[in-house]
């Protein structure tokens, strides 16, 4: 009896540990991944941030997320403590925005495009991108040749303590819902993908005489990697029913392995679009975007931008252009349908 | 595409964007940056690229294509054409003799070298004369 507690406790509290120190590396780097003329999503000359005051306000806003990280973890109560893990910094990374902005400049207002017409390709193509759907599709097939096998109730969910407490039942629903709301979350994925490739500005450096299409593409294929990891998730999920409990390790291997590969991809993408050598500095503040559209730095709205997304400018990747009406159509696809999909399974 | 033409445009510009746009394009045209035949990004794209409004870009290649520069045929995008040299109307050489006055005086008055400014368009004299500037 002693022996498990003590077991349980001990996974109380590594999991904790190991999700606050990954919060803590993700948002001290969180400053980094930007391009060189943005700091704290604000446009900034690219050297300010090696400025005594440019270093000052790192440090400051590392000191205060390394504090709220060390409060949330320590926090008696579990929610309190994750919730105050997740906003704390946040409002660390704004209050360290405010202190950037007396330093704001005005960007160029000089645009460059490349005059030859532009393949938004799906990276692989379409065999490639049916992959992730291939793989829930051949887990639908060996759960209905194995139909009889599965149990009429079976574990879904299982607590800190390692014994369940989530069930399903033997219908299609029970047993085909997770692959069904695992395919719904790839296609928006993929849909998105395609979106970044067609409908995003390319930033290029002006003055510069290559042109910088990198950075789409690799979000693309990183986008790919994830849709080809969910699948392979949801497909574990699905079969839960033919096999055991799979444990806490794994979990918390497969989640120290994701976390451990998150941040070399944050660096490489972010190399991507670093400056190039011979792009002149005046033209590297900023990125094509003014601050005024940018609300709290995290929100784009901008309805004379015809790019429905553009680079994000805290952390790595795109965001959509909320001042375009096919945004919120974009966002209620991807975000909203499968949550109404998982909520239709769990009441059927 | 690491080698194709590129268009810049100031948006900060007194002058509109979809002139930039137009004198842009037809001097990459004029100096044979691009083959017959050869596509065009799309209106779209452009726009995007640029950060201006479609019209705007859609504006700029009707005035090409008005010219004779460009082929805008639905579903194809901008075609670049063999253009034929139309024949000059008196008014046509009389406003080029103008402007060309008037850039030059421009240039004067901004502090151009006048040795500067003869330079360039003995430059530009050889280059057309031999044929690179169609």
């Amino acid at each position: 009896m002693i022996e498990p507690m003590i077991e349980h406790l001990g996974w109380l509290v590594i999991l904790p540990l190991v999700a606050s120190l990954a919060a803590l590396a993700l948002f001290w780097m969180l400053p980094n991944w930007s391009r060189p003329g943005i700091y704290f999503a604000v446009t900034v000359p690219p050297e300010f941030r090696e400025t005594p005051e440019g270093r000052q306000i790192l440090r400051r806003y590392r000191v205060q997320v390394t504090a709220h990280v060390a409060i949330g973890f320590a926090w008696p109560s579990l929610i309190v403590g994750i919730v105050w893990v997740a906003f704390g910094p946040l409002v660390s990374l704004l209050m360290a925005r405010e202190r950037v902005m007396p330093h704001a400049v005005k960007p160029s207002m000089v645009r460059e495009a490349v005059l030859a017409p532009r393949a938004a390709h799906l990276p692989g193509g379409w065999l490639l991108q049916l992959g992730p759907f291939a793989i829930l599709a051949a887990t639908a097939i060996w759960l209905h040749l194995h139909w009889s096998e599965i149990p009429d109730r079976f574990p879904v969910h299982w607590g800190i303590d390692g014994r369940p407490n989530g069930w399903s039942v033997r219908t299609p629903a029970g047993v085909y819902g997770p692959l069904v709301f695992g395919a719904s979350i790839i296609a928006g994925m993929a849909v998105l993908t395609y979106g970044i490739l067609r409908h995003t500005r390319v930033q290029r450096a002006p003055g510069s005489g290559s042109v910088h299409l990198d950075f789409p593409h690799q979000v693309a294929y990183f986008l790919v990697a994830v849709e080809f990891f969910l699948a392979a998730c949801m497909s574990a999920v699905a079969l839960l029913p033919l096999t055991s409990n799979p444990g806490i390790a794994l979990v918390l291997i497969l989640t120290v392995l994701l976390l451990a590969a998150i941040f070399p991809l944050a660096h490489w993408l972010n190399k991507s679009r670093a400056p190039f050598a011979d792009a002149h500095p005046l033209d590297l503040a900023g990125d094509g975007t003014l601050d005024e559209h940018w609300k709290m730095g995290v929100i784009y709205f901008n309805p004379e931008d015809p790019a429905l997304f553009v680079e994000k400018r805290f952390g790595i990747g795109y965001t959509l252009n909320f001042g375009h009406a096919s945004s919120w159509l974009i966002l209620a696809l991807v975000g909203v349908l499968p949550l109404v999909l998982l909520l239709a399974l769990r009441h059927s | 595409m690491a080698n194709a033409p590129i268009l810049r445009v100031d948006l900060a510009s007194p002058c509109p964007v979809y002139e930039q746009i137009v004198s842009g394009i037809r001097a990459l045209l004029v100096s044979g940056a691009f083959e017959a035949g050869q596509q065009l990004p799309t209106v779209r794209q452009l726009a995007v690229d640029l950060g201006v409004h479609h019209n705007t870009v859609a504006e700029a290649y009707r005035v090409l294509a008005e010219e004779g520069w460009l082929d805008l045929r639905r579903g194809r995008g901008a075609v670049v054409l063999e253009r034929q040299g139309p024949r000059p109307s008196p008014e046509a050489r009389q406003g080029f003799a103008r402007r060309l006055e008037e850039l030059v005086a421009k240039a004067i008055a901004d502090g151009v070298p006048r040795a500067g400014i003869a330079g360039r368009m003995a430059a530009l004299a050889k280059k057309i004369e031999s044929g690179g500037v169609r």
